[in-house]
């Protein structure tokens, strides 16, 4: 049995910001996570966009935290050494309808303090992207928004968090919360804990884990979403593009911090676990075709399903703000963090490390250390990935680091996400993964 | 490492093996071969099935292919060719920058994963592609868990039904030909075996998360499987030209150049993009 000041439930990008942010004060701290390792859920497949901020109310949480992570995440990308790039968007319409909405949304931005938002015609748009079709004819331009590398960005709170004494509990499904003498005592698999304040960032789990110990106030309803990922070597703008349909939203065009250029679909229903649909796909080809008619579906080299979690009252109405719940003065829960969850992590763990260090009576952490390194390594290694030329030498490191499987592999290093999508090196990977098992299991 | 010579070949495979002897044998000694992998052989190493030559697997033709390889030309193992400068220069992964004044482009073929084809669903681990998949038995002893289900009955479709039959593995080949696509040879093989052949259809959707459960066909059959393999064809390796047209001083050789499904024609094709080569060389610039 063992205790801390705070338990945060749940690795994904929310919970590992809690956590890293949670160690700038003097409190012990534990991150609890059912999976192998960080990243592995809704974090996993998401649009990587760092929003400017003009989607959301003046007023609200989501318009105020927006504005703020995105204006200082140059530094937030300095100092945990993740690759970011302020690429710029334009939103696009076709049509008078569509360019009412550009119009709101520019109103919404420059209440909410956006710099350099303009709305431009179809050519000065063009002027910017020569990929737009000819039918675009207005266009919301935010030389802000930006893309950042989602897992490398969840990973490094992740490691920095644990580089500032941060315990690390994986493979560890909370399954059940009880009061005990003024703590909550944590069940997970196979452990008990116990914690003085709990922070629930478990994701799409986040409502049962609060329903462990309070009444149920909110719910959530589950969307999907489909992608398609380009290979890098193709043609595809140079900055991301949000295309607005007669119909409301349509599709998103990501030009990646790796070179890739990532394609989504507007909201569908929820299909399997993790699973794309054929009417998803068929309506990005459609759409992107409309929106960038010299795009080769050719250069597709993967594509992949999402999970939306929107957040809803318990009769079943919309939630458009952050849902964060705390049904007591030690408890918080995020519920259904979408879009721009990833874009707010840092500040939405910051503001909940300093709500819950004040009512623990925390002192700040004068040793807390927010840099962390990536990995690097020097050309005398030998090329693993091919198509990403990525060395072995990373692919040991990103091991020694905590990645046990493939895919962690892959969101540490970019090992396997080019063209040939780690044919010809995901089992040399393997290779190394369970030759590391084994030296674990010879010390043991 | 010398840093520059008259004709540098990317990639010790048969097409390049067969071009660095022809040029040697001629007179031509400012050659050098660069290979991604620990050793020459490219393809012919993962080959366990006979077929090549007369009746001899991929590693006893490869063994038989570099007996006579000339000791004395410089072959660059576990190094890779990152970047091509229109300079006529090759930045290796040790950070060498090499110059050359003509190119061997003998860098092979890739094979089409799961996700480049249009098949919905998840992305479950036990979806491989059937070379990667021969390369892990075949050079690394890697045991795989059926019942498998393989898309494309072409030559490595085939090959592989072959070598998971082998292994005692329940194998399901869905062809969207009404008919199996490959070589004779390799067709032969399978015959009176217990394979399941499902002409006229193919895979619509991957089921399953994280690990593989099975697969729903276009004509809405459902069959599990716990490995899946893409055999659907082969793209010509040219990543290194990013996208770009073919240079006059880069010939490609082998499968690089196109797909070849014997390794006779590759031999011979190397040979002769030797030939070409030694006749562009008088005319080549110098470094
Ligand atoms: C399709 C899509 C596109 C998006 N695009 C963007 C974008 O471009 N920009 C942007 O800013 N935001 C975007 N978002 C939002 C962003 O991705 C999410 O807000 C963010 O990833 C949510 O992170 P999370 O930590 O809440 O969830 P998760 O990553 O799911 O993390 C929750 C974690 O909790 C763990 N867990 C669950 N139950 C338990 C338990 N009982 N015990 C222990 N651990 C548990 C899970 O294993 C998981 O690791 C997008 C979202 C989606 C779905
Ligand atoms: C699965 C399969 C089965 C076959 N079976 C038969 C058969 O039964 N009978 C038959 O006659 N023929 C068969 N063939 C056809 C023929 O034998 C092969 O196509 C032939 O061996 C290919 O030789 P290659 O040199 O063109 O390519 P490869 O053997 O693929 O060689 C290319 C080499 O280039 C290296 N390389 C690639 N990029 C770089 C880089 N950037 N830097 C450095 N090195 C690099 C690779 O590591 C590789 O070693 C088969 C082909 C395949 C694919």
């Amino acid at each position: 049995m063992k205790s801390f000041d705070v338990a945060v439930i749940g690795g994904g990008v929310l919970g590992c910001f809690a956590a890293r942010n949670l160690m700038r004060y003097r409190l012990s701290v534990v991150l609890i996570e059912t999976r192998e390792d960080v990243c592995m859920e809704i974090t996993r497949a998401n649009s990587a966009i760092i929003y400017a901020g003009y989607d959301h109310h003046p007023g609200s949480l989501k318009a105020s935290l927006t504005v703020r992570a995105n204006s200082s995440f140059d530094d937030l990308s300095r100092e945990l050494d993740v690759p970011f790039s302020r690429c710029g968007s334009l939103m696009t319409a076709y049509g008078e309808q569509g360019l009412s909405v550009l119009r709101k949304k520019l109103e919404q931005g420059q209440k909410n303090g956006i710099p350099n938002l303009r709305l431009i015609s179809g050519d000065e748009a063009r002027e910017i992207e020569p990929m737009l079709s000819s039918s675009v004819r207005y266009a919301l331009y935010a030389p802000s928004t930006g893309t950042v590398n989602p897992w490398k960005l969840g990973i490094a709170a992740f490691e920095n968090a644990r580089a500032n004494g941060c315990e690390i509990l994986l493979n560890s499904p909370v399954v059940s919360l009880e009061k005990e003498g003024g703590q909550y005592r944590i069940e997970t698999a196979d452990k008990e804990i116990f914690s003085k304040a709990i922070i629930n960032c478990a994701g799409r789990s986040a409502v049962n884990i609060q329903d462990m110990l309070f009444p149920p106030s909110v719910r959530i309803r589950l969307d999907g979403a489909d992608f398609y990922v380009f290979d890098s070597r193709s043609s595809h703008p140079g900055l991301i593009l949000f295309e607005e349909t007669e119909n409301g939203k349509g599709i998103t065009a990501v030009p990646c911090t790796e070179g890739n250029l990532l394609l989504d679909s507007p909201p569908r229903p929820y299909a399997a676990e993790y699973a794309t649909t054929s009417e998803g796909l068929s309506v990005i080809r459609k759409e992107a075709s409309k929106l960038m008619p010299s795009l080769d579906f050719h250069n597709v080299i993967r594509s992949f399903g999402g999970i939306r979690v929107n957040p809803e009252t318990s009769d079943g109405k919309d939630i458009r703000d952050f849902c964060i719940q705390r049904p007591e003065k030690t408890f918080w829960s995020l519920i259904g963090v979408k879009t721009p969850g990833l874009t707010c992590a840092n500040e939405l763990g910051t503001l909940l490390a300093s709500d819950c260090a004040s009512v623990l009576e925390a002192q700040q952490n004068p040793n807390f250390l927010p840099e962390r390194k990536a990995i690097h390594c020097s050309a005398d290694s030998p090329i693993i990935c091919q198509c990403e030329n990525i060395r072995k030498a990373e692919v040991q490191a990103a091991i020694l680091r905590g990645a046990v499987t493939f895919d962690g592999i892959k969101h540490r290093t970019g090992c396997g996400m080019g063209t040939c999508q780690g044919s010809r090196c995901r089992y040399e990977i393997e290779h190394l993964l369970k030759e590391k098992e084994r030296s674990h299991e010879g010390t043991i | 490492m010398k840093e520059q010579y008259d004709v540098l070949i990317i990639g010790g495979g048969a097409a390049g093996i067969s071009a660095a002897k022809t040029l040697w044998l001629s007179g031509c000694r400012s050659i050098a071969i660069i290979e991604h992998k620990p050793s020459l052989g490219g393809i012919l190493l993962q080959c366990a099935h006979t077929g090549f030559g007369a009746g001899l697997d991929g590693r006893d033709y490869a063994e038989t292919l570099l007996m006579d390889f000339p000791k004395d030309i410089p072959c660059f193992c576990s190094t890779t060719v990152i970047r091509l400068f229109p300079d006529r220069s090759a930045l290796l992964s040790n950070g060498h920058i090499i110059r050359f004044r003509l190119l061997i482009l003998a860098t092979g073929c890739r094979e089409i994963p799961f996700g480049s084809l249009p098949v919905t669903g998840t992305r479950p681990s036990g979806a491989f592609t059937a070379g990667q998949m021969q390369e892990m038995i075949n050079c690394h002893h890697y045991l795989p868990e059926g019942p498998a289900v393989i898309l494309g009955s072409g030559d490595i479709g085939l090959i592989m039904a072959w070598q998971l039959l082998e292994l005692g593995l329940k194998v399901t080949v869905v062809e969207k030909e009404s008919h199996m696509t490959g070589l004779p040879v390799n067709r032969a093989r399978l015959t009176g075996r217990d394979i399941c052949f499902l002409p006229g259809t193919t895979i619509l959707e991957i089921k399953g998360m994280p690990s593989l459960s099975g697969v729903t066909l276009s004509d809405g059959r459902f069959i599990p499987c716990r490995l899946l393999l893409s055999a659907v064809g082969l793209l010509p390796q040219r990543e290194l030209l990013e996208g770009r047209k073919i240079p006059d001083w880069i010939l490609p050789a082998g499968n690089c150049s196109h797909i070849h499904s014997r390794i006779e024609s590759v031999i011979k094709e190397g040979a002769s993009t030797a030939v070409k080569v030694l006749s562009l060389l008088d005319r080549a610039p110098s470094i």
